[in-house]
């Protein structure tokens, strides 16, 4: 049974318990709206349209009105905001404040919520204008603690500043860390800057058009401005670094950045101070879907394991070589990992050796009496790979992405025997879409240089262009995370991905790749086009 | 691809006969008489639609595409839609919070309540973010809603779960744009209920009832 008769008798037992109502610890409503737990520990109950029930977690809030409580659209549905400013003053005002978030779909309301009727709203699945919500919203037993601690928690939300956002500027951060590769690094930041710039111009230029008729500017002109927060000395200190560069002059979110070995204490910040951390040009991030700000291109070399692994399905033994300290350690430990009852055995080499002799007498030893069932794996940089000998018997399988892609500088007699994992488009289908980024780095004078880091880079910016086009008045920083989860399937053109995607608990947006050979003349040759391990 | 439409009135008279025999099923047979909203009277119809349950029956011409099960089996769609059960046909994606749980709550419903007939309905939930979800994901998500032997979940490549969606007019561009959809086909061959909007178990139930006494 749904809507007045439940509601009648629901509302006559919060009466009840309203008269012993209790004041919730701190947190409560948090708990609720985002894990559904009651106050009192057990779990939060839903009765949804035709009476489904859901419990705790597949209860909460936060599935449909998202932690920003600024609510979501999926097809004709419209999740509506929550936050107080909307709920508690009525719908004309809100309409009227351009301070708030509109998102799209929603309709204002004629009246305001008091955390009474909110409370009976939610009860009794029946609005106080008579309306019953519609489907999927469920109704919900709720006492009066409950519901103190829900209405309590909703009138926060939206209510703190967005750091980084001033009545002019946006402010967006991009992390260099200490071990991040020169040329790499210089090439992300050439872009990044030169992208702001442009968009400081169009900015102003449009600030200006709206000054003469005293229209107050529209939030979307304000200008980006970007900081760069170089990282120094050992990892351990990184994220102390971070937040003292964040205390001192906010960013509302991160953008891009370089990495070399370790990200890890960035993905930290990132997750704790609640700033959105949007699309490092990095090759091992760090896997933890439940976080909700750090988002990723892909899992990298972790994507690579798998890749390899599901390539090489019938392989019963695998040699894997990596240098101590690099990347390589990561995705050789996925792919053991994922190779339950086959034999992997590591072959480590030493931390950096630095003539190209000592890495060939390193890397020969470390190839040394490989047997022809063994599948070799090579998780190595292009300053290995220029030093390897003679290849191993039985199969090669490498890192694309360390060896340094349609780049990677395999010796001949590898070349032919040599399957990458290549976990972005291949070349022939992805260059109709690379003429966006190629064109705008021509247009902008900006010669090619680490053309993947370039594009990516590029691409992290045009991807925040676009969102932001979509927040409208709404500089929350969940809201933004949020409206990527929705929209970044939408884009029409990703540079070296061929096509990009997230949702709610999805952190990495391009889920598979290509395996590949690398021909003499350098052209890439496509062993498997596209595969989603 | 619809290649025949025509909208059927048969099924206003069950879901009469629902209201007024048990007041049950109110939410999916009728339109609620909600207040109008003055500000987008658009978006205030669109959600009307959305909730109400809207039949039609459909001839669709399906493509000739390879679809994986959860078990990792590949196999043509034809296969995985015609054996001599009745097929009842979803669409999901397993990150989903907001309308697919209800779908899958539903179908798991459906299924309890066809008792004895359950080993004679197949139930298929297609993936329309195949990427993510691959067959392990599926399996995750099938145990939650208690799949039982004759439901089905289905991943596949992007191409192939578009062209599935596209054959049952259900592709909307995105994963986040779709809309609550059922299907439901007597036999191989037949004409398929096309059921757009929350259906309830009771709903399907009916609906696979009307299907068997006119096959
Ligand atoms: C399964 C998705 C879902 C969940 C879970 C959910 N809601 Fe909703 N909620 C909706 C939808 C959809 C609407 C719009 C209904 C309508 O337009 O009639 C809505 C409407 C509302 C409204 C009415 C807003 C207005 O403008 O009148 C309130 C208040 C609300 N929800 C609060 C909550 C609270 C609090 C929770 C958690 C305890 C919650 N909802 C959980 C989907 C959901």
């Amino acid at each position: 049974m749904r809507g007045p008769h439940l509601g009648v008798l629901c509302i006559a037992l919060l009466c009840a318990a309203a008269a012993q109502s209790s004041a919730a610890p701190p947190g409560a409503g948090a708990a609720l709206y985002l894990e559904g737990r009651l106050p009192d520990g057990r779990p939060l109950q839903a009765i949804g349209p035709n009476g489904v029930v859901a419990r705790g977690a597949d209860a909460a809030c936060v599935n449909c009105h998202r932690r920003s409580g600024l609510g979501s659209r999926e097809g004709d549905i419209t999740v509506p905001p929550l936050t107080a400013a909307y709920l508690f003053r009525d719908g004309a005002t809100n309409a009227a404040d351009a301070a708030l978030a509109h998102p799209p779909g929603t309709t204002p309301r004629s009246f305001a919520y008091t955390p009474e009727t909110l409370l009976q709203t939610l009860v009794s699945g029946v609005r106080p204008d008579g309306r019953s919500l519609r489907a999927p919203m469920p109704h919900y037993v709720l006492d009066a603690t409950a519901g103190r601690a829900l209405t309590d928690y909703l009138a926060s939300l939206g209510v703190a500043p967005a750091p980084g956002v001033g009545a002019d500027e946006i402010v967006f951060a991009t992390i260099v860390t200490p071990d991040a590769e020169p040329v790499a690094r210089e090439a992300m930041l050439t872009v990044l800057r030169a992208y702001f710039a442009t968009q400081a111009e169009a900015a102003a230029a449009r600030r200006d058009e709206a000054r003469p008729n005293g229209v107050a500017p529209y939030r979307a002109t304000r200008r980006w401005r970007l900081q760069v927060w170089a990282l120094s000395g050992p990892a351990t200190d990184w994220q102390r670094q971070l937040g003292d560069y964040q205390a001192q002059d906010p960013a509302f979110a991160l953008l891009s950045g370089m990495a070399g070995r370790d990200w890890a204490p960035v993905h930290a910040f990132c997750e704790q101070a609640r700033v959105p951390c949007l699309f490092p040009n990095v090759d091992l991030p760090v896997v933890a879907e439940q976080d909700f700000y750090p988002l990723y291109y892909s899992r990298g070399v972790l994507l690579e394991a798998e890749l390899l692994r599901a390539r090489a399905a019938g392989v019963r033994r695998f040699v894997q070589l990596y240098r101590r300290d690099d990347i390589g350690l990561a995705a050789a430990n996925a792919l053991r990992a994922h190779a339950a009852g086959v034999v992997v055995e590591d072959r480590v080499l030493p931390a950096a050796a630095t003539t190209l002799q000592a890495r060939a007498t390193q890397l020969a030893h470390a190839l040394d009496g490989i047997g022809a069932e063994a599948a070799t794996l090579l998780w190595l940089r292009g300053d290995d790979l220029r030093a390897l000998g003679n290849p191993p018997p039985g199969r090669i399988l490498a890192s694309g992405l360390m060896a340094g892609l349609d780049d990677a500088p395999l010796p001949a007699r590898w070349r032919a025997r040599t399957e990458f994992a290549y976990p972005l488009d291949l070349p022939a289908r992805r260059a109709l879409r690379m003429r966006f980024p190629l064109a705008w780095l021509k247009a902008h004078d900006i010669p090619v240089t680490a053309l993947r880091v370039q594009s990516d880079s590029w691409l992290a910016c045009d991807i925040l262009a676009g969102i932001l086009e979509h927040v409208g008045d709404a500089y929350v920083p969940e809201y933004l995370v949020e409206r990527l989860e929705t929209m970044l399937g939408r884009r029409l053109s990703d540079g070296y991905y061929p096509r990009l995607g997230l949702a709610p608990g999805q952190r990495f947006a391009s889920k598979g790749g290509a395996l590949v050979r690398l021909a003499e003349d350098g052209t890439v040759v496509p062993v498997v086009d596209w595969l989603v391990p | 691809m619809p290649v025949a439409a025509r909208s059927s009135r048969r099924w206003l008279l069950p879901c009469l006969a629902v209201i007024a025999g048990a007041f049950l099923s109110l939410a999916a047979c009728v339109v609620r008489a909600d207040e109008p909203e003055a500000a987008d009277p658009h978006a205030h119809h669109r959600a009307m639609l959305a909730q109400q349950v809207r039949r039609s029956e459909v001839a669709y011409a399906l493509p000739n595409v390879r679809v994986v099960r959860q078990d990792g089996k590949a196999m043509s769609l034809a296969d995985a839609l015609g054996d001599d059960r009745v097929v009842v046909v979803n669409f999901i994606y397993t990150t989903c919070t907001t309308i697919c749980p209800l779908s899958s709550q539903v179908f798991s419903q459906f299924q309890a309540k066809l008792g004895a007939a359950r080993g004679r309905v197949h139930l298929v939930s297609f993936s329309i973010d195949p990427e993510q979800d691959t067959p392990a994901r599926l399996v995750e998500y099938a145990k939650k809603f208690h799949a039982g032997p004759n439901w089905d979940h289905y991943t596949g490549a992007i191409e192939a779960s578009i062209a599935v969606q596209r054959g049952f007019d259900a592709y909307r561009g995105d994963k986040m744009n779709h809309g609550p959809l059922t299907l439901l086909r007597a036999a191989h061959g037949k004409d398929w209920v096309r059921l757009d909007g929350f259906a309830s178990a009771d709903d399907l139930l009916a609906a696979y009832q009307d299907l068997v006494a006119r096959h």
